[in-house]
């Protein structure tokens, strides 16, 4: 719904200046043929009408013009002698010359005061026109939208077949174009300002019309508020960059900091147990020489998880996480991670609801990272023998997985904060966890989020789109065991 | 004595398992280049060859090719748990197995003890194999649980069939999918994973505890349980 902004041109046309003080003589001089009017009174008023008509239609000049073109032909059709420029009569002379005074006078008035009307209405349309424009610039709103309007509401308001706006700031680039881009001779307006020059703006008429000079102002006028929004873009995208910048520097110090201490404290258990296992001036029983070495083993599983969602991050960062999608499993992929982590999930009661569901495409790797994560974290916040329920089932046009514990939960207000990578500080990682898991997630097309459990706890899901839909068989299969 | 030669371009890795591997009895050749992995299996003939997948100088996948050219002794290969694609690759190149760095010692080991018990009685083709309660009689093509005789289908037979032919080995999709339903089927994983559960019911295994058959996602599955 665009608005529209029809400008009556500034000038008349010069074709309708000629047509119009040639037709409206005419049609009176016709007229005034067909009634033969009695005395000369009755053409006299058939004229000095045609002149009114030709100034409020066609102005000033049309105006004075068929005052003479009226005076002529009253004097030439309808004063004796007839069909001569010849007067016989005095009382003739003395209205002839009454005419052309009053006639003149009145197509010079009329005439005038049309076109000051309509170049009125012109301008305060135009600076309705202008004032849009300059609003639309600084409106923040969308460049291409912005670009897009103004090429609209010029095409209205000149009535142009087409206009078309090619600009370019730093590296963004806008191109628009609105109706038809043929027709007339077009009118190339540059896009600048000050010594800057940004693209161009090009205004086709309709076939066989031009733009006219005023045209032309309204076309420059335009074009500069273009520029203003292209300056006003480029300098947004740079406060932002710059901002961005900031945010990424610190978001950067934070986890470097993050990660080294993530990195040295499974480090410093296992020199700590190492060192102890080798000393010589105690001798350790066997009990605490197993702790010593399932501590070693622990860490070095912690460190081994680290390592790999440090290396997800980083080709988050590169923009290289690209999936290696196959048809997977998203049931197998769980079925294997629990059978991997089985040693880590014994202290918590593990349950899983599978339902069949379609194969997704898939990067089983990641996604297995993601479930790792997940249920890392549900252990690690889980009650000594709570439970923790993993379910798998179709969901619309996706698989659904959710892991759901009965830890503390998490307040609905950081229920998105905790995405970020190390917002919450280090929780044992955990913030890297789910930063990762929402950058695979979302890699694959899909979405993650964490939500209330019934009975306290959280609860994380995730869905993976699905490729190719397989026919899904509804029967429910509802496994329970110890993992 | 068994030989293991164990190929790896890490010192440290090489030192651990010599120091694993001879505690265990075995004896043990270590290299660190394809070259080397390569000439050594030609000239020493071990019994058994661990792989490591990235190597400096050669491609893992073509140092099995090299070996699998002159000899069928068995390759465990150990990668870094990143790429499935790579790990299909050396499976089908004719690695035996592969082991996910870092791994545990007695993963290791008992991954390298089902290679060789393969290899032993690869030649003898047993008639009835047993599996705890599960038995899998092939000559006659009866499968009992429990003394109970199991009925399956055909497609059900020929892929527990193809599932307990090598206990132990990890079997790519690709390879069941040829085995089983032939080779214009290489791509239906879906068809495998549709049976797999089949048989898993069947059977009495559960995919939350698997006792018989251990997915593999992305890669394949594998019968886990021990004959005998």
């Amino acid at each position: 719904m665009s608005e529209r902004w029809i400008l009556a041109p500034g000038q008349v046309s010069r074709a309708r200046v000629v047509v119009t003080s040639l037709a409206a003589p005419a049609i009176a001089l016709g007229l005034g043929l067909l009634i033969q009017p009695e005395r000369e009174l009755g053409a006299l008023s058939l004229f000095l009408l045609a002149v009114v008509a030709a100034a409020v239609v066609a102005g000033m000049v049309a105006g004075i013009a068929a005052s003479v073109l009226g005076f002529l032909a009253l004097n030439y059709f309808f004063t004796k002698p007839l069909h001569t420029f010849h007067v016989a009569d005095r009382d003739d002379v003395v209205a002839l010359a009454t005419f052309l005074v009053v006639a003149l006078v009145v197509g010079w008035v009329v005439g005038r005061a049309v076109e000051e009307r309509a170049r009125a209405t012109r301008r305060e349309r135009e600076a309705r026109l202008l004032n849009y424009a300059a609003i639309k610039s600084l409106s923040g709103e969308p460049l291409e939208r912005v670009v897009n309007d103004l090429a609209g509401a010029l095409v209205d308001a000149l009535r142009l077949s087409g206009c078309e706006v090619q600009a370019s700031v730093g590296d963004r680039s806008v191109v628009a174009r609105r109706g038809r881009m043929e027709g007339g001779t077009p009118e190339h307006v540059p896009i600048a300002r000050g010594e800057a020059t940004y693209g161009q703006l090009i205004a086709v008429p309709d076939l066989g019309a031009e733009v006219q000079a005023d045209d032309r102002r309204l076309l420059e006028s335009a074009a500069r508020q273009i520029a203003v929004a292209l300056e006003r873009t480029s300098l947004d995208a740079e406060v932002a960059d710059a901002r961005e910048e900031a945010e990424r520097s610190q978001a950067r110090a934070a986890l470097f900091s993050s990660v080294t201490h993530d990195l040295r404290t499974p480090l410093a258990s296992i020199k700590a147990a190492v060192t102890s296992l080798l000393q010589e001036d105690v001798a350790l029983a066997p009990d605490q020489q197993r702790d010593l070495l399932n501590t070693v083993l622990e860490e070095t599983d912690r460190l081994n998880r680290l390592v790999g969602n440090i290396l997800e991050l980083a080709r988050v960062r590169a923009g290289a996480l690209v999936p290696a999608k196959q048809a997977t499993a998203v049931d197998e992929v769980v079925e294997s991670v629990l059978h991997r982590m089985a040693h880590r999930l014994a202290k918590v009661h593990v349950r899983t609801i599978v339902r069949d569901t379609p194969e997704v495409a898939a990067d089983p790797v990641q996604i297995d990272q993601v479930l790792t994560n997940l249920l890392e974290n549900a252990v690690q916040f889980s009650p000594p023998d709570g439970e923790v329920v993993v379910s798998v089932a179709p969901w619309r046009s996706a698989v659904r997985v959710t892991v759901t514990d009965h830890g503390p939960g998490v307040p609905p207000e950081d229920r998105e904060r905790v995405f970020e990578a190390f917002s919450h500080g280090h929780v044992g990682g955990s913030g890297l966890g789910l930063a990762i898991s929402r950058a695979i997630v979302l890699a694959h097309g899909g979405r993650i989020w964490i939500e209330g459990a019934p009975g306290g706890g959280t609860a994380v899901s995730f869905d993976l789109p699905v490729r190719d839909a397989e026919p899904v068989d509804q029967e429910a299969v509802t496994a329970e065991g110890h993992a | 004595m068994t030989t293991v030669l164990v190929v790896d371009d890490e010192p440290q890795i090489r030192r651990a398992m010599r120091t694993s591997l001879d505690a265990h009895g075995y004896e043990v050749r270590a290299v660190g280049t394809g070259e080397e992995a390569v000439l050594s299996a030609a000239e020493q003939a071990p019994d058994l060859m661990l792989l490591d997948l990235g190597l400096p100088d050669l491609d893992g996948t073509d140092v099995i090719r090299r070996v699998r050219s002159f000899s069928d002794v068995p390759i465990i290969v150990l990668s870094v748990r990143d790429r499935q694609a790579d790990k299909v690759a050396a499976l089908d190149a004719g690695a035996d197995d592969y082991v996910s760095k870092p791994f545990g010692m007695e993963e290791l080991l008992a991954r390298l003890r089902a290679a060789l018990r393969r290899r032993a009685g690869a030649d003898e083709p047993l008639p009835t194999l047993t599996f705890g309660n599960l038995t899998v009689d092939l000559a006659r093509r009866l499968v009992t649980l429990d003394g109970e005789r199991v009925h399956l289908t055909r497609t059900e037979y020929a892929l527990l069939e193809a599932l307990v032919g090598d206990p132990g080995k990890l079997l790519t999709h690709g390879w069941l999918l040829r085995r089983v339903w032939g080779p214009g089927y290489a791509e239906e994983t879906h068809y495998l994973r549709v049976y797999v559960r089949a048989l898993r019911r069947k059977l009495g295994d559960e995919a939350a505890a698997p006792r018989l058959i251990l997915t593999e996602p992305g890669v394949g599955y594998r019968w886990i349980a021990e004959p005998g």
